[in-house]
């Protein structure tokens, strides 16, 4: 962004940004298109598009600027319009097929659904499916996207439990409105936090919901956002009735992973292959020709019939925390102070926290226990509490009541919890809840093939 | 016959890339010196045409041309990293390589932005794993002066040198990920090259001005000089992978030519690319494509360029080689040819700092010419000369010192062989006793001829001949007189 003096000079000459501008300094004159300033620069500094399609920037003390007098060649204003966020109208003629299976997108946000608008340094979120087939034209063999609905569009990290509940409910309204499945547009850093939350809220589910992100934008010719979206239009026309996360497999762009919602993780800041299913096969491997290779036959199967239940009531006064060598239990009576009403605790190794330490996690877990459940889960993120090998671990399971979240991931726990909650208050029924399996977020046996899958 | 090129209407400029002697690559700390040997695995990729960022490319050819390719890209264990491949944004501007290329820039008289924008420009060949090259003007509106008048100089940029190409098949190509990212100054001239044998000045000129900096790489690959090049009713042809410097003059006479005849035959002449071949001629590559898409590397804040950080690197601009030449040349008396092949070798300091300690000339030999073919590193060398000092040394010796040196033999041992050495004294001494012992010699037509044999059998290689024979001749005056 300009300063406020720069945006008002431009305002008193008429210039617009895009406008071609002659700029004059000390004897200096440069010519070019008149570009936005991003966030990052300096708010003094005026940046020119030369005709060399570089741009640089011009102190504007002691400058002047007007418009060129110059005409701009076709291209060039083509070109600086594109950067500055407008979609040519070139992507309106683009048409789905409707003879392929009718789908809906729901778009939540995130770098998969959104073009960087250089004028504001913001996000612009893609706003038609057609946006989606102008990168990706392969989706037109696959799905036809006959509904695009986007309640909101937020980043990734900004995203909350209420988000959550529209998101399943749009994703429910299109479900039962007769698509063969949805794909939800999300961003990446709390996409398996949604697709837990999916799993649990959208009950009898009989078709596939397909959450999907991208990690390299879509203006580089390396975006993975085209191959994960045409794996993703495969896995929503699947026979596979889950909600799941489909993104990069590996580093090359072979095949995408179909994760259940519950056993995804994000295992990397920037790499395509970042989410991992834990603890868990994959459902399935999908290469964008189609190919479906089934990795976990422990899936519902899609028939189609019924309607999905939408069933998300949940109770957001829960927090999840971790326990280290030193941590201090008092933060969960400063929690409890302010309302909260249930503890996700990422615990050490088999499950335990501090004990016989000298501020004892258990003891304090001991006096909450009859009000507010605990439930444990392993801060290794791979493999399963087991509350009774020890006998700190016998103390903390049998006589101070904690409970143990088997092989759920913490972020799956939390969700979980905020979701037992939201339809139960009674203690038995909250550890029975707990302990059931209701999304495959709690798998039987440990598979030792799934580490570091 | 020899083409009138100003009624021609001959324009000509001149592009070079050449990458920097850095460390560590323009926008992550892996090494930028390709060393790695062998790839420690593989990746493949696809690019996707993005509809509406491709320029003047036809979007709908592109797509179809990346459809069924695959790229393979080897990964080196110290030379690729995850910016390599696409999977980390790039770390900040290595600022060793930004500072190389405003002195370049300097050097070539430009202008320097005040904010140096990081640019995309899309590449869909693959040989950029993010499908676009990063690149940013660091100068601009500068000139270099020739026998034939001022050339302006377009641009200075500073970009990421793309991957090399390693193999190439219908439906794949596989790069290497070790050249991907190294630093690279691209330099570009206006069309104002107008005589055959101007190009050539410009790009030795510009190659010179590069050299002098001493941060540019050497050797094969290092430096890529391509020629743009019309005459009036023809197009631009641009000439990509010019070998040799010398050959410049002959590949615009001939793409000139093969202009002429086309516009007399009365065709058109299309924007091509063409390859230079070794002969001077070129052959069609591909016709000119579009103007790549060029949008802001949103990953990279805008560099902000004081004119404090200008002043401070202008006032450390490196003496031009030229400059050296003809000072090497004056101080040291020696000739051209010695003279530029040790400016030429990036040897000057060092050659400078032992000239004053011992024979100019044996050093230029040896600094030019012996240490390449005996493989001393220099801080050896600078060791013998020193301990040699002013002493002459012939040169069946210097050669005896040198094997032994490069075999490892420690330098006071080494000098020990030209310790041996007669010195001035010592030689003038025997001279005049083989006069004294010989006198008929004296009478002889040629007496220098029949002494010399006479007293390099006392002297038995200890003294170098070309001394004994300026002793010889000395004495010999002083006799005579
Ligand atoms: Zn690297």
């Amino acid at each position: 962004m300009y300063s406020k003096k720069i945006q008002a000079l431009l305002k008193k000459k008429k210039i617009r940004i895009g406008d071609r501008v002659l700029v004059k300094k000390i004897g200096k004159e440069t010519e070019g298109i008149l570009m936005p300033q991003t966030d990052a620069g300096d708010p003094e500094t005026l940046v020119i598009k030369l005709d060399s399609g570089y741009n640089i920037g011009i102190k504007f003390r002691n400058a002047g600027i007007e418009k060129s007098g110059t005409r701009q060649s076709k291209a060039g204003k083509e070109e600086a319009e594109y950067e500055m966020g407008k979609t040519r109208k070139e992507i309106l003629k683009l048409k789905f097929d409707a003879k392929k299976p009718a789908i809906s997108m729901v778009s939540v946000g995130g770098t998969i659904a959104s073009r960087i608008d250089y004028r504001t340094g913001g996000v612009h979120a893609l706003e038609d499916p057609r946006e989606f087939l102008h990168n990706t034209p392969e989706l037109a063999d696959i799905v036809n996207i006959k509904r695009f609905v986007s309640p909101f569009t937020k980043m990734s990290e900004d995203m909350e439990p209420d988000d959550w509940i529209k998101t399943a409910k749009h994703v429910a309204k299109e479900l039962n409105s007769g698509m063969k499945g949805v794909i939800v547009t999300h961003g990446t850093d709390t996409l398996h936090y949604t697709s837990a939350a999916l799993g649990f809220f959208l009950r009898n589910l009989t078709k596939p919901v397909v959450l999907v992100g991208a990690q390299r934008s879509s203006d580089r010719g390396s975006s993975d956002a085209g191959m994960n979206l045409i794996c993703a239009a495969h896995a929503v026309v699947s026979d596979i009735a889950e909600v799941g996360i489909c993104m990069h497999g590996r580093m090359d762009d072979d095949y995408c992973l179909f994760i259940r919602g519950t056993h995804a993780r994000k295992m990397d800041t920037q790499r395509r292959d970042a989410f991992r299913p834990i603890n868990e096969y994959p459902l399935a491997k999908i290469w964008p020709d189609g190919r479906i290779k089934i990795k976990n036959r422990d899936y519902r199967k899609r028939d189609d019939k019924g309607r999905v239940e939408l069933d998300a009531k949940f109770e957001k006064k829960i927090a999840m925390l971790k326990v280290y060598p030193g941590a201090d239990p008092d933060i969960i009576s400063y929690y409890i102070s302010k309302g909260y009403r249930g503890f996700v605790i990422e615990a050490t190794g088999l499950g335990h926290v501090p004990t016989q330490a000298r501020k004892s996690w258990t003891e304090v877990i001991k006096r909450h226990s009859k009000d507010i459940p605990f439930v444990m889960t392993p801060q290794t993120i791979y493999g399963r509490i087991n509350p009774s090998v020890y006998t700190n671990l016998r103390i903390l399971y049998r006589e101070s009541g904690a409970i143990p979240g088997g092989d759920m991931l913490s972020e799956t726990a939390y969700v979980k919890l905020g979701w037992v909650l939201g339809h139960t208050k009674d203690m038995e029924k909250i550890r029975e809840m707990m302990l059931t399996n209701y999304a495959g977020e709690i798998t039987q046996r440990t598979l030792v093939g799934t580490f570091l899958y | 016959m020899a083409l009138d090129y100003k009624k021609l209407g001959m324009k000509c400029g001149v592009e070079i890339h050449q990458q920097l002697a850095t460390r560590h690559k323009l926008f992550c700390k892996c090494s930028a010196a390709m060393q790695d040997k062998e790839p420690v695995f593989e990746i493949r990729r696809k690019l996707r045409a993005v509809a509406g960022e491709m320029g003047d490319v036809d979007a709908a050819a592109a797509y179809e041309m990346l459809k069924n390719k695959v790229f393979r890209y080897k990964v080196y264990l110290n030379e690729t990293c995850a910016v390599e491949l696409d999977e980390e944004p790039p770390h900040p501007v290595n600022r060793e390589a930004l500072d190389i290329a405003l002195q370049i820039a300097l050097m070539l008289n430009c202008e320097i932005p005040e904010e140096i924008e990081v640019m995309r420009k899309t590449v869909i060949d693959g040989s950029n794993t993010s499908g676009f090259q990063r690149t940013a003007l660091v100068g601009l509106n500068g000139w270099v002066d020739t026998g034939f008048g001022r050339v302006g100089i377009t641009n200075v940029c500073l970009e990421e040198d793309a991957a090399q190409i390693l193999d190439k098949k219908k439906k794949s190509v596989t790069y290497g990920l070790n050249r991907l990212g190294i630093p690279l100054v691209e330099i570009g001239t206006a069309p104002e090259i107008h005589e055959p044998e101007q190009a050539k000045e410009v790009a030795e000129k510009i190659g010179m001005i590069l050299r002098s900096t001493g941060k540019v790489r050497r050797g094969i690959g290092t430096i890529r000089q391509d020629l743009n090049i019309s005459i009036a009713g023809g197009a631009r042809a641009e000439i990509k992978g010019v070998q040799k410097l010398s050959l410049i003059p002959r590949i615009v006479e001939l793409e000139a030519k093969r202009q002429l005849e086309l516009v007399k035959k009365g065709r058109k002449v299309t924007r091509d690319v063409r390859k230079a071949l070794p002969d001077g001629r070129t052959s069609f590559l591909r016709p000119m494509p579009g103007s790549a898409r060029m949008y802001p590397e949103t990953d990279i804040p805008p560099i902000q360029i004081t004119e404090e950080k200008i002043k401070q690197i202008r006032k450390n601009l490196p003496e031009l080689l030229t400059e050296k030449l003809e000072k090497i040349m004056k101080s040291y008396n020696l000739n051209e040819e010695i003279a530029g092949q040790i400016v030429s070798s990036g040897k000057t300091e060092l050659f400078e700092r032992l000239a004053g300690i011992s024979e100019p000339k044996t050093i230029a030999n040896v600094l030019t010419r012996y240490s390449k073919e005996y493989k001393i590193p220099d801080k050896k060398l600078e060791e013998m000369f020193r301990a040699i000092g002013k002493k002459q040394v012939p040169k069946e010796t210097l050669e005896k010192m040198l094997d032994a040196l490069s075999k490892n033999r420690p330098v006071q041992d080494v000098v020990k062989i030209a310790g041996d050495m007669l010195s001035e004294e010592d030689v003038k001494r025997i001279v005049k006793d083989v006069i004294k012992k010989n006198p008929d010699v004296m009478k002889a037509g040629r007496p220098e001829k029949a002494l010399m044999g006479l007293v390099m059998k006392e002297v038995g290689g200890r003294a170098p001949g070309s001394l004994v024979m300026k002793i010889i001749m000395k004495e010999l005056k002083t006799s005579f007189s």
